[in-house]
């Protein structure tokens, strides 16, 4: 089975200016997908080249097998589209516009556009412009998912919403994951992308420098150790092992990164009286910074 | 970087779900063009209200100055009359024809067309609306074409308006003017004004910025208005005038329409239109 999303050396460039840069992916069905990123990294560009609003430099693009500029129009059959800052006619109502888009994809009526509508409290009867931009953005959610497309791209989609709506778009994007939907979602909140997403790919300066699993990225990366002994221990003991950095001795404790295999360390401090131990895992965004710092985490596998 | 590995999620979709049956491209456009004269519908009542009002003063004053025409008309210098296409000011429709046709109305309502176009593809990629129209299953082309499209109903509907508004007023002023003849003069309007919502089509595909595409279309519509009103005075300059929209205009108030004309202008429209949507399907949108 083809996957939803496949790139294969995905190259934009605007001139001599960068756009992205050979990013190769796959987003497989039934997937919620983060793209991470900060503003400029080429998150909107990669999402844009997928759609054909931008036409690749160099390599392609597949979406559900096809083509994304020759077969274009199959695949936007089957995918939602919210753009980061999501903006039309604002004479026209929420109801207007999906009117519209019902007709140009051939559906009979509005599809679940009630039912999302009456999820996210929104308003489908007032004009565009008189809606704030969180309600506005609630109709470009809508507008996204009302024809239950396989493939929902979302570009910043909780911009403007409050924190009660972000829980509730959350759960949305976890209901679509249960029926099989496939979700790419661009974001710099990764609070929610490490809540919502079975994998992450982070890219930087246009390139794709990580794809893996949430779970994966923030267990393979370092931890931090808190070592609590009976008695003063020698910190040479344990800065001597393989993936320890920023070691600290305070009296009877010890705190220092570790990366990779945690045998090592268990046994050097098995050696002595622990009296207290703790291991903390960073959050996805410890470990998002870690990659914009300076490249990727200290790891004990490949990324 | 290349990645490909397997996903976490646990659930899976065995096979992909068909798409929504795609719509024969005819009724996307229609679709296109309904909700396009949705938003323009507003447009043929403020824009042929404001040139029939104009007419209609025209018309209405006709009674009171139609004994003076001979007497103005001789007081108008040659080249003026040749200029404006002028040849005699004998009815309210020539007097129409003479203040209005001649100059206003071609102008304003072809600068109506390119604005329709520029609104609906440039001014659109600029606000971002593209972004999510273009990610509908919906050709560039097709977008392109329902601006043609609708530029060609919303110009007809103005033209429309004015006819009547500018009959209504004679009739009650008592000039009784011809509603067949003004027709005609209005109706020679449209080809001119299609030939500029083309050339608007096609400045929308190559350019990003409804200011660029408004400018490079009116800049033209004045340049070849120019271009004919130098012709007609200056007699090296007549050769020229082959170049210009306005060459093949004429008066269709005084001379009838003339058909290979109003179907050389439209298929002029249709092709530069066409020619733009080509070139929009080709470039990114901004």
């Amino acid at each position: 089975m083809p996957a939803v999303i496949e790139t294969d050396e995905l190259t934009k460039r605007y001139g001599r200016a960068r756009g992205i840069e050979d990013v190769s992916m796959r987003v497989e069905a039934g997937e919620v997908f983060g793209f991470l990123g900060p503003n400029g990294a080429g998150k909107t560009t990669t999402i844009r080249t997928l759609l054909d609003l931008l036409h690749p430099t160099s390599g392609r693009a597949r979406l559900f097998g096809l083509d994304s500029h020759d077969d274009r129009l199959a695949a936007h059959a089957r995918l939602g589209n919210l753009p980061g800052d999501f903006a039309y006619d604002e004479r026209l109502t929420g109801r207007e516009i999906l009117t519209f888009f019902a007709e140009v994809r051939g559906m009979d009526g509005l599809g679940r556009a009630g039912a999302l509508a009456e999820r996210f409290q929104a308003d489908l009867d007032r004009p565009l412009g008189s809606l704030s931009r969180g309600n506005r953005q609630k109709i470009g959610l809508i507008q996204a998912a009302f024809h239950d497309p396989e493939l929902l791209l979302l570009d910043e989609p909780t911009t403007g919403l409050d924190p009660l709506m972000q829980e509730e778009f959350l759960a949305f994007l976890g209901d679509e994951r249960e029926r099989g939907r496939t979700v790419f979602l661009s974001s710099h909140d990764l609070d929610e992308v490490e809540r919502i997403c079975d994998r992450v790919g982070i890219i930087r300066d246009g390139r794709l420098v990580a794809v893996e699993e949430v779970a994966e990225i923030t267990h393979r990366a370092y931890r931090r150790v808190e070592l609590e002994f009976a008695a003063p221990v020698d910190p040479e003991e344990f800065a001597r092992i393989p993936g320890v950095r920023d070691l600290r001795a305070d009296g009877t404790r010890l705190t220092f990164r570790a990366s990779g295999d945690l045998d090592p360390v268990i046994k050097a401090a098995a050696r002595h009286t622990v009296t207290d131990i703790e291991l903390i895992h960073p959050t996805l965004e410890e470990v998002f910074l870690t990659y914009y710092a300076g490249g990727e985490p200290e790891a004990d596998g490949s990324a | 970087m290349s990645v490909s590995t397997a996903p976490g999620s646990a659930t899976r979709r065995s096979s992909a779900r068909a798409g929504a049956a795609p719509w024969s491209a005819a009724r996307t456009l229609l679709a296109v063009v309904a909700h396009r004269l949705r938003v323009h519908r507003r447009a043929p009542l403020v824009w042929g209200g404001a040139l029939g009002a104009m007419g209609a003063l025209m018309a209405a004053i006709w009674p009171s100055i139609e004994d003076s025409m001979d007497e103005l008309m001789r007081s108008y210098p040659q080249a003026l009359k040749e200029a404006f296409n002028i040849a005699t000011l004998d009815s309210v429709e020539a007097y129409i024809d003479a203040e209005m046709l001649s100059l206003i109305v071609p102008l304003a309502v072809a600068f109506l067309a390119v604005r329709i176009v520029a609104q609906a593809i440039s001014s659109a990629e600029e606000r971002g609306h593209l972004d999510t129209l273009l990610a509908l299953p919906l050709l560039r082309s097709l977008l392109a074409a329902g601006a043609f499209a609708v530029s060609a109903v919303v110009v007809a509907a103005t033209l429309a308006v004015m006819t009547l508004l500018t009959w209504i007023a004679g009739l009650a002023a008592g000039a009784d003017p011809s509603l067949v003849v003004l027709a005609r003069g209005t109706a020679n309007v449209w080809p001119l004004s299609m030939f500029f919502a083309g050339l608007a089509v096609l400045a929308a595909g190559r350019l990003h910025r409804a200011a660029s595409v408004t400018a490079v279309a009116t800049g033209t519509l004045i340049a070849m208005y120019v271009l004919d009103l130098v012709g007609r005075v200056s007699a090296p300059m007549e050769p020229v005038r082959w170049a210009s929209a306005f060459r093949y205009y004429g008066s269709a108030v005084r001379d009838g329409i003339d058909p290979l004309a109003f179907a050389g202008l439209t298929a002029a429209g249709v092709a530069l239109g066409l020619l733009g949507a080509w070139l929009l399907e080709r470039r990114d949108i901004a």
